[in-house]
């Protein structure tokens, strides 16, 4: 069978074309991961067939590859469903790390929640807690929690924020740098190259960012690295402290001496910020780290959550209940709040003690 | 290492999927257009692999280090367009073996019970 080489090309065009469309059924962070290759392979499957068999065989593609799609997207759809089910329990998960020299247990209760809030259509925060199962491992880079807030219409605040928390975590721990501060800036850096390339293959995507807050806990220290406003927050006793600074334009007047902090608080302009990643190449992280100490606490969460419950509100709950029923409760309360914007937490209580010798 | 250790049984039986797409792998890494095609040399038409199934499956086989993607690169036979390619990890090469493994014990069981018409080229020898 023979075709103009025109019409071939035609057919397999609008046939990527078509494709790439019928891709937006599968989930958005399958998509940020897979399109484009599925995409590719899709061509190249069309290019052999069309070869082979002539308009026959993309048509017998077509069915092949519309019967596939029906049933992976559907199961991809419900994974996540379930994985976000999952992450709304939370998880709890406790290590023990033995550091050369002293003994230092380490045993972390973690709970994690995200949600969508009252007003919004979706969710475009994402959050991740990394505990390493191997022992050396968790020795040497320590524990790892991230909160992410995403912005950009449509899906593409979802993708950036995703990507930001998964290629953060990916890059701090293929690392081997043992220096905590340095390798999570570099990894924080890495994940927004990534956010800038993918946002620059796509119309869809151009103008996608993320705010990223990253904080690691080994032996009794923790390191904290943002961009943006979600924080960090270390609750000990009856105190409660910010460890992290927002990037936004009230910090900025505050520091200016123009608003006081409670004028921030209901500034109309108090989700406005001028740093975030997915905007430029290079993006400047800053980093942060305290020493823990037994029975410390440390939240990191979005401006969903702190704009809505305050300091004290927070350091009551978090002080009073377990991580589980925390992250719960803290969600509930902005949410009887209005819930304007999406709600993410992470509760990590931390009890550290010498080891028998 | 706690990874070195993982069981290779424990994520016995594979979906054909997965089975066929380590297989695909066994012998060296290739992009996901070239797993699709060594599948289709080798099984014909009784395997027919959508893009979904191929990518679904390796991003499960990513989650569980049965494979890893080992970088991008053009495949000079195709075009210049860079594609990633996948390999096979340590664990997923001892998962492979015990899936072969467990497959030889039922192709015995069939032989045994004369299921089969002609064993001997299908069994092989241990």
């Amino acid at each position: 069978m023979t075709m103009k080489p025109g019409r071939t090309m035609w057919m397999l065009s609008a046939s990527v074309r078509c494709y790439r469309m019928l891709l937006l059924s599968y989930p958005p962070e399958f998509r940020a991961v897979f399109a484009q290759e599925m995409t590719q392979t899709f061509r190249d499957c069309c290019r052999q067939a069309m070869v082979e068999q002539g308009s026959q065989g993309l048509s017998r593609l077509w069915g092949l590859t519309l019967y596939d799609l029906v049933i992976t997207s559907a199961m991809e759809r419900a994974r996540t469903l379930m994985a976000s089910v999952k992450q709304l329990f939370g998880v709890t998960a406790t290590s023990i790390v033995t550091t050369e020299g002293s003994m230092l247990m380490f045993n972390l209760t973690i709970a994690q929640q995200t949600d969508i809030g009252r007003t919004r259509q979706s969710n475009e925060d994402n959050m991740l807690a990394y505990v390493p199962e191997d022992a050396q491992v968790l020795a040497r880079k320590g524990a790892l929690f991230v909160v992410t807030d995403g912005l950009g219409g449509h899906t593409s605040g979802e993708i950036a924020s995703e990507m930001a928390a998964r290629m953060t975590r990916d890059s701090y721990y293929q690392e081997a740098d043992e220096d905590i501060a340095t390798s999570l800036q570099r990894a924080i850096k890495q994940a927004n190259r990534a956010i800038v390339e993918r946002a620059s293959q796509n119309d869809a995507w151009s103008g996608m960012g993320t705010t990223v807050v990253a904080a690691v806990l080994r032996d009794d220290t923790v390191y904290a690295a943002n961009v943006g406003d979600s924080r960090v927050y270390i609750v000990r006793d009856d105190n409660i402290r910010q460890i992290t600074e927002d990037h936004s334009w009230v910090v900025q007047q505050i520091r200016a001496g123009q608003l006081t902090p409670e004028e921030a608080r209901s500034h109309p302009k108090r989700n406005i910020i001028y740093r975030c990643l997915g905007e430029d190449k290079d993006v400047e992280v800053d980093l942060f780290s305290e020493q823990v100490q037994d029975g410390d606490v440390l939240v990191l969460c979005t401006d969903g959550l702190t704009g809505l419950v305050n300091d004290d509100e927070l350091c009551a709950i978090v002080r009073q209940y377990q991580p589980e029923e925390s992250v719960h409760r803290l969600i509930e309360r902005a949410n009887e709040n209005g819930g304007p914007d999406n709600i993410t937490a992470i509760v990590v209580r931390v009890a550290l003690e010498k080891a028998p010798a | 290492m706690k990874n070195s250790n993982r069981d290779s049984e424990a994520l016995l039986p594979l979906t054909p999927a997965v089975f066929h797409i380590l297989l695909a792998l066994a012998d060296s890494e290739r992009h996901g257009y070239g797993i699709m095609q060594e599948i289709a040399a080798r099984a014909g038409s009784s395997v027919r692999m959508g893009p979904g199934t191929l990518y679904g499956s390796i991003k499960r086989m990513l989650a569980d280090g049965l494979i890893e993607a080992s970088g991008e690169r053009p495949d000079p036979a195709l075009d210049d367009e860079r594609r990633r390619y996948y390999r096979l990890t340590d664990f997923g090469r001892r998962v492979l073996t015990a899936e072969a493994q467990r497959l030889e014990q039922v192709v015995r069981v069939a032989q045994s019970k004369h299921v089969l018409h002609n064993p001997e080229m299908i069994g092989g020898t241990p």
